[in-house]
């Protein structure tokens, strides 16, 4: 089965994906931090954030619509966090929101608009560069090395555990003609547990595997990043644009 | 002349009083390519998992001089490499350049030698320009070739091989078949697919219910069939198919 979903535009060259994966950590990272920490209640920095992550996204050369369609899979759960607030408020205090211009749906769209910068952030990284150089640069910033390991492996296994699934999910369809007709929850839990059970033997011979090729705990690299001029240019310019919006243009408004 | 591989009465149960290996004695020369057959469930992958330590022996196991104890795991390790019959419980790396230099990195290598490991591993299963390939990404044959070049990497003195020729097709069997007879290392296989062994291996031992039951020139031992059908391998069904069909 051919898996491309996670990785479908690391291959790309433009300007973001040749960038040192550890800028782009960096970036991403200091991004959010800086968005994050704008004061609720405040939109207007949110459209000079929006800006410089909208030319980030076309220097990446990653279809909009890939984008959008991600940052749609997300939008519930953020919409849910962003409306938290003026709900809360509404359920706890006598108070009638009923219209828009209070306070609360303007703290709720700055939640809204935090998160969904962030997000977008998040895609770029992770569709900019491949996994497996992420994680090296993750490495390079001193990641706990046993968060490494579990992730290199999340991201090897997590397409053999989705063959398994869809496996199952054939055997069980092959023999449903039509609709289950027995009880839906207990064979979709029998299904779950055996997946669980081929991921737990699996795991003991993949363990099996790495002690004979001589593992000791450690994950050695031989692959060597390479920071250069441009990099370093390219994460001033984001760092300074993001940080003069934080700092010169936030107090303003 | 000294032997690859001496195994000295060796018993092993994973569940008490249900022992799976009983009294195993073997003796496999330098260079030799070597088969285990045996019915499913005859205790052939235990016996190949004692191979490089990764079960713990109750008897003697040594490789060359080596005897494997936890004191000489390391050592054993080096020597022996050990190819799992699913290449994607072997395969645990994003790319196939850091799987198959896993090994190697985990022994000490430096870093050019690592690389040129890696590159004689690849060129050698013909997969050069695979470095980068991610390997959920590549076909069931690919990653069986992948699989050995991991070990390969650690040019090993034995490899033991664990149903190499199941879900291949003819020409990727024949590919593997030759490149086997190539290997200068001594080879143990364990396989269900009696034909590649003929054309691979010199001797065979016949294994059921974890004892040994025969040693020997695999073509006796195969072409013997009341030996073969008491043990579990009744051939006469592909005997009278092949003869109909060919």
């Amino acid at each position: 089965m051919k898996h491309s979903f996670i990785d479908k535009y690391s291959k790309l060259n433009s300007t973001v994906h040749r960038l040192d994966p550890r800028i782009k950590l960096l970036m991403t990272f200091l991004g959010i931090i800086i968005i994050v920490s704008e004061p609720p209640g405040k939109i207007l920095p949110f459209a000079f954030y929006g800006v410089a992550v909208l030319i980030l996204m076309l220097l990446s050369r990653i279809p909009l619509g890939f984008i959008i369609k991600r940052f749609l899979i997300l939008s519930p759960f953020i919409l849910m966090a962003a409306l938290f607030f003026p709900v809360s408020l509404w359920l706890t205090n006598d108070e009638q929101i009923v219209n828009l211009q209070h306070p609360a749906f303007k703290v709720a769209l700055s939640i809204f608009l935090k998160a969904g910068l962030s997000v977008i952030l998040l895609i770029l990284l992770i569709s900019t560069d491949k996994f497996h150089n992420l994680l090296l640069g993750l490495r390079k910033l001193k990641m706990p090395k046993l968060i490494g390991v579990i992730a290199a492996l999340m991201y090897r296994y997590v397409f053999i555990l989705s063959d398994e699934a869809l496996k199952t999910k054939r055997a069980r369809e092959s023999r449903t003609p039509g609709k289950l007709k027995v009880n839906k929850m207990k064979v979709f839990s029998n299904q779950m547990a055996m997946i669980f059970l081929r991921s737990w033997e699996r795991s003991k011979i993949i363990y099996h595997s790495m002690l004979s090729r001589g593992f000791n705990g450690e994950f050695p690299v031989m692959q060597k990043l390479a920071m250069n001029r441009i990099d370093v240019v390219f994460f001033v310019c984001f760092l300074t644009a993001f940080l003069a919006v934080r700092f010169l243009i936030t107090p303003l408004t | 002349m000294s032997v690859s591989i001496h195994i000295n009465n060796l018993n092993y149960s994973y569940e008490q009083d249900k022992p799976v290996l009983k009294n195993i004695s073997l003796d496999i020369n330098p260079g030799e390519k070597f088969g285990i057959i045996g019915p499913m469930g005859s205790g052939k992958s235990t016996l190949l998992l004692h191979l490089n330590g990764i079960l713990m022996v109750d008897g003697i196991v040594k490789i060359g001089d080596t005897v494997i104890e936890k004191k000489s795991l390391a050592d054993i390790r080096r020597k022996v490499g050990l190819v799992f019959q699913n290449p994607d419980d072997q395969l645990f790396n994003p790319t196939v350049e850091e799987d198959i230099a896993f090994g190697p990195l985990n022994f000490g290598l430096n870093n050019e030698e690592v690389k040129a490991r890696v590159s004689y591993a690849l060129e050698a299963m013909n997969l050069s320009g695979f470095e980068k390939s991610l390997s959920h990404h590549l076909s069931m044959g690919e990653r069986k070739r992948v699989a050995l070049a991991t070990v390969l990497a650690l040019k090993p003195e034995v490899i033991a091989l664990d149903e190499p020729f199941s879900s291949l097709d003819p020409p990727m069997m024949m590919q593997l078949i030759n490149l086997i007879n190539s290997f200068e290392a001594t080879l143990v296989i364990v396989s269900q697919s009696l034909l590649p062994l003929i054309a691979c291996c010199q001797r065979v031992a016949l294994i059921n219910k974890g004892k040994i039951i025969a040693v020997g020139p695999v073509k006796e031992i195969i072409k013997d069939d009341e030996l073969m059908r008491s043990n579990g391998l009744d051939l006469s069904f592909y005997k009278k198919t092949f003869k109909e069909f060919f």
